[in-house]
């Protein structure tokens, strides 16, 4: 299985093949990206993970809860400064993120713009709807608080290697069968990435002209089906492969998590961050 | 001599499809044993019952000397001598290899079974040098090429210097290159007086790897004895469908 053995597909028509390949293809480049960042000297990289791990889920609660925008929006452009320093591309940030999250809660906050009663604003034109202050107010916040929180999510999954982040969990008491459960579905998700990409590039090296409509969407379905159930196998593999070298559902790590000087900063760092938030973002 | 395995008539069904039907073979410690057989004749789904990741429907596996089952090998401490004395390298080294770099995919075996941390460090960084593998320790392991994929699976087994190796189809997929250095860090292991199982399509590298060969042949062993012997039984391989009709070995 090659993920460089990829062509660069031809495209006739643009087919629904070609773009469940691309979309695909894109997917697994940028689960092999997240590898690579996890290894390069950033601020983030160089944390203890439970320390990120407590870091992150602190400042995704803390995003939920502030009651100030300008507070909220600080946050979030403390979660942009932190990519900055740990190398993490912005632009990958907007994708990955922003875009998509903007795109699905703005899609539950245009209601609010018009339903919150309130001082209107101006009128949307053609339907000459009321948008109140309240309203706006509100979609921001809807917006913003899952903006902040995805952002802090991502950034501890992109710089941490996937392993730490497993075994930190353990240590943060979250439940075996949880973490085993975790691991598996990465391993399952990056298995399917790969089989995913052989399939489409088998169907599609055999599909020498442009298919019918009808036939291409039985192709499509088909497609879909077998990759679950290769999925499945492959995962079932993977956990063999595990058991056989003696994996019995605990992490052992070669490293032991060391809390070091630069660990008690960023703790101190966040601690501040939070009770600045709390004092300035309460109301 | 006693067996090392002894299987004794072995069924094992995927759901519907039957694929040991039946199956009786004893291994004796410190063989080279090659599976031979066509295609979905049984040899993965032998493998994994030799590894206790598969249990049979009906028939007994003894595994030294003592009867492999699901019951037995729920013992945690059953369990942990069997992992350590048992390795095995999987057909598709993408399913073994998970972790973040080819280091700590050496290390993962060790650390499970509990060895101490400074030995496994030890450990790890003599496998590199052995398995030449020094200068990708810092790579993804699913990021090299087929040929390194499968000296990193090999070595992360290895490392756990187990008394048996249980292989499926170590050269599969690889060019002939990589095929041979595969084959020579097998053939280095003669003297090492482990049990080595390995099943394989390659008949040109039988004799590197392997002292007896066991031909399977829809869920049975159907025939097995020196691989000298094997290799020269023309009828025999034609029969199990190891040789194209009417090809002559070389
Ligand atoms: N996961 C599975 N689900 C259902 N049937 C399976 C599965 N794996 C193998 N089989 C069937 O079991 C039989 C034996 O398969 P097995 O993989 O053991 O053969 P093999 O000798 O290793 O073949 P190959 O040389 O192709 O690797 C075949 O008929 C096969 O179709
Ligand atoms: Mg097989």
């Amino acid at each position: 299985m090659g993920e460089h053995s990829f062509l660069p597909g031809h495209r006739h028509g643009g087919g629904v093949l070609d773009r469940l390949g691309e979309g695909l293809l894109a997917a697994l480049r940028h689960g092999l990206e997240a590898d690579d960042l996890a290894r390069r000297p950033g601020l983030l990289q160089g944390l203890d993970p439970r320390v990120k791990l407590a870091g992150a889920l602190a400042l995704m609660l803390m995003a939920v809860w502030v009651r100030t925008l300008p507070v909220l929006a600080a946050l979030l452009g403390l979660a942009a400064g932190l990519a900055l320093v740990s190398q993490v591309p912005l632009a990958r940030l907007m994708r990955q993120v922003w875009l998509g999250v903007l795109a699905f809660t703005g899609l539950l906050a245009l209601p609010a713009l018009v339903l919150v009663p309130g001082r209107v604003l101006f009128h949307l034109p053609l339907l000459s709807w009321p948008v109140t202050l309240q309203g706006l107010r509100s979609a921001a916040f809807l917006v913003g608080r899952a903006e902040t929180s995805a952002s802090y999510g991502l950034l501890l999954i992109l710089c941490t290697p996937w392993p730490h982040l497993l075994k930190s969990l353990r240590l943060l008491r979250v439940p075996l069968v949880l973490v085993v459960i975790l691991g598996m579905t990465h391993r399952y998700i990056f298995l399917l990435l790969h089989s995913a990409v052989d399939l489409v590039e088998a169907r599609r090296s055999r599909a020498v002209g442009p298919l019918p409509p009808r036939e291409r969407r039985r192709l499509v379905t088909g497609a879909a089906g077998e990759l679950l159930g290769r999925a499945l196998d492959l995962g079932g593999e993977a956990h063999l492969a595990m058991i056989a070298r003696g994996f019995g559902g605990e992490i052992h790590l070669l490293d032991d998590f060391r809390l070091r000087t630069r660990d008690g900063a960023a703790l101190a760092g966040l601690a501040l961050t939070l009770v600045a938030a709390w004092w300035w973002g309460g109301r | 001599m006693t067996a090392l395995f002894d299987l004794n008539d072995v069924h094992y069904a995927y759901r519907d499809t039957p694929a040991l039907t039946g199956l009786s073979l004893a291994v004796e410690a410190g063989r080279r044993v090659a599976l031979l057989g066509a295609n979905g004749s049984g040899k993965s789904t032998l493998l994994r019952v030799l590894d206790g990741l598969y249990f049979p429907d009906s028939g007994t596996v003894t595994a030294f000397g003592a009867p492999l089952t699901r019951q037995a090998l729920a013992d945690e401490a059953t369990a942990f001598a069997f992992r350590r004395r048992v390795g095995y390298v999987f057909q598709n080294a993408d399913i073994q290899l998970f972790n973040p770099t080819v280091f700590d995919e050496l290390a993962f075996g060790p650390l499970q079974l509990g060895l101490p941390r400074a030995e496994i460090r030890h450990k790890v960084e003599e496998a590199l040098v052995r398995f030449d593998l020094a200068a990708l320790r810092d790579r993804a392991p699913h990021r090299l090429s087929g040929g390194e994929k499968k000296r990193v699976a090999l070595a992360s087994v290895l490392i756990l210097e187990p008394d048996v190796l249980l292989m499926d189809e170590p050269t599969a997929a690889l060019d002939p290159r990589s095929a041979g250095e595969i084959i020579a860090l097998l053939a280095a292991l003669q003297d090492s007086g482990r049990t080595v199982i390995t099943a394989t399509h390659d008949l040109d590298s039988l004799a590197a790897i392997a002292d007896l060969a066991v031909v399977l042949q829809d869920g049975r062993v159907a025939a097995q004895g020196p691989v000298a012997d094997i290799l020269a039984d023309h009828a025999l391989l034609a029969r199990t469908r190891l040789l194209k009709p009417h090809a002559d070995l070389r």
